[in-house]
């Protein structure tokens, strides 16, 4: 195992090293400025690089975790290879919460007040689905039409409105990283550690979710409690990411599965490998995004896909006895 | 006095009637088998023996007391329940999913069980690339391994050869002669019964 997390902790590191290199402009004594981040502090490198590219980098790596982890939760709760936060209606349903905020000018998209629009959004839709589904299978597809519903009320007001900030939450609900600031990272930051701690404790409840939960039952536990606690660290994992970069698609369903590729289905290790995975597509996915053709930005969602997809496939058909 | 008291049950799924006005008592310390075709309503009687099927009328007691008084917790502690085997997507070890969830107790006893049972050369490899027979046999091995008074299989010996068939046989016998009470739930004819004490036909009712 340790032969398999020093690898990808070290690659994230060296991957961030390259993105505070990559960008549209071209900076002077890249690399100095880059490794030390106290040299000349009024220089435009200095700003550059520091001022616009960390945080940016910073966010790639924290949404990115963040949405491995809810995948893993999804997954593990659900006892379903399908399932991600998209599926279950908590995307949707925090996008509309933010939309419904910021329309009603109560606040700014990636603002804290953002953020708690979002967890209402986010919490009430995974509830609804969660409430409206009687066995672990109906939660998929119930939850899909959750999903639709609300993803359809989303897409209808941004097209009715005519505010000039509409095309910024419509560029926003596709997902993308160009609006973090370090603002947001002070919001997603402290939410990913404690919801990470978290998950990382109830990880073992979570494995007997996959013995089915009549025999969960029978051992004296109880699965339905197990999914609620899960699916309320997920909700808000999902709000975090949602209203700081918009929904952000195909990584939370990929990561968790690549992971378990690496280091197998006990949820422990699973957790910490999702949020792993997930970061290091995600910065590598964005550095793309806003390097490839400078100093237009890719819409980044796109580039989790090409990224995270023949990965994906590569893992499971490599390891074949996954989806049996 | 009969250990489990099943008096004038009814259950309904989906809308159907798939039991009705069953009553049996079953002995303790011996082996019972409800046999009957399929369709018969004996694997519902067995989810509402487990405690996971409500029963539309009638009442099941267990040593005097009704099944709905005693807590899912207390009921663990009562009875073992061994369903069908079920397909697994998550490539956990055998050993890995006898030993989730339970106790250090009955993790000791995860070695002689895996030993009786022909499932130590398939003790470290994913349950995902298994045979029916020997996913069915991780459901028994989790039974097991737990000490309580009542075991209840569903089909135990459906999918087994006729080695595998022996052993369990075996160890369902080793259960009884400690003063255990089996329920076997079984749609095979009663001249292949012979090892069972009680044989209860759900269609003799």
């Amino acid at each position: 195992m340790i032969k398999k997390i020093v690898p990808l902790i070290l690659l994230l590191p060296l991957i961030s090293i390259v993105a505070l290199s990559l960008g549209a402009t071209d900076v002077s004594q890249l690399l100095r400025h880059i490794f030390n981040p106290f040299l000349n502090p009024d220089s435009t490198s200095h700003q550059i690089i520091w001022q616009i590219r960390a945080p940016r980098v910073a966010a790639a790596i924290l949404v990115g975790a963040a949405l491995g982890i809810a995948g893993s939760l999804a997954q593990s709760s659900t006892n379903n290879p399908l399932a991600d936060p998209a599926i279950l209606g908590t995307s949707a349903g925090a996008s509309l919460g933010v939309l419904i905020g910021v329309l009603t000018n109560l606040v700014g998209i990636g603002s804290a007040g953002a953020v708690v629009c979002a967890a209402v959004g986010a919490m009430a839709a995974t509830l609804l689905t969660f409430s409206l589904a009687r066995s672990a299978l109906q939660l998929i597809t119930i939850g899909i039409g959750v999903s639709a519903i609300l993803n359809a009320i989303v897409g209808i007001t941004l097209s009715a409105v005519s505010r000039p900030d509409a095309r910024s939450i419509s560029f926003w609900s596709f997902g993308s990283l160009s609006l973090v600031t370090t603002k947001t990272l002070y919001v997603v930051a402290p939410v990913l550690v404690i919801a990470t701690v978290i998950a990382w404790k109830s990880a073992p409840t979570l494995d007997l979710l996959s013995l089915g939960d009549a025999s969960v039952r029978h051992i004296g536990h109880n699965a339905q409690r197990i999914r609620f606690v899960a699916f309320g660290i997920l909700a808000v994992l999902v709000a975090v990411t949602v209203s700081s970069v918009g929904s952000i698609a195909f990584l939370s369903l990929a990561a968790p599965h690549i992971a378990r590729y690496l280091c197998g289905p006990r949820n422990r290790i699973l957790v910490i490998f999702s949020g792993l995975v997930g970061a290091l597509i995600l910065l590598i996915a964005d550095t793309a995004a806003r390097s490839l053709i400078p100093p237009f930005e890719l819409p980044i969602g796109l580039l989790t896909s090409l990224i995270g997809a023949p990965i994906l496939i590569a893992t499971l058909k490599k390891s074949g006895d996954v989806w049996r | 006095m009969a250990l489990i008291n099943i008096e004038n049950v009814s259950i309904i799924r989906g809308g159907k009637s798939v039991l009705t006005d069953f009553s049996a008592a079953i002995e303790p310390g011996k082996i019972t088998a409800i046999i009957g075709p399929n369709g018969s309503g004996k694997s519902s009687l067995l989810g509402a023996l487990a405690g996971d099927l409500p029963i539309s009328s009638g009442r099941i007691a267990i040593d005097g007391r009704d099944l709905k008084e005693i807590s899912v917790i207390e009921q663990s502690q009562l009875r073992s329940v061994v369903l069908q085997s079920r397909n697994y997507w998550l490539s956990y070890t055998t050993r890995e999913l006898i030993e989730m969830g339970q106790g250090r107790d009955e993790r000791k006893r995860v070695d002689s069980i895996l030993q009786k049972l022909d499932m130590k050369r398939f003790e470290n490899q994913s349950v995902t690339t298994l045979s029916g027979g020997e996913a069915q046999r991780i459901e028994i091995a989790r039974a097991l391994i737990r000490e309580v008074d009542i075991y209840l299989f569903d089909e135990p010996l459906s999918a087994q050869d006729v080695q595998s068939k022996a052993r369990i046989i075996a160890l369902l016998k080793e259960l009884r002669d400690k003063g255990k009470t089996v329920l076997v739930i079984a749609h095979i004819d009663k001249s292949s019964l012979a090892w069972c004490d009680q044989i209860i036909d759900t269609l003799a009712q």
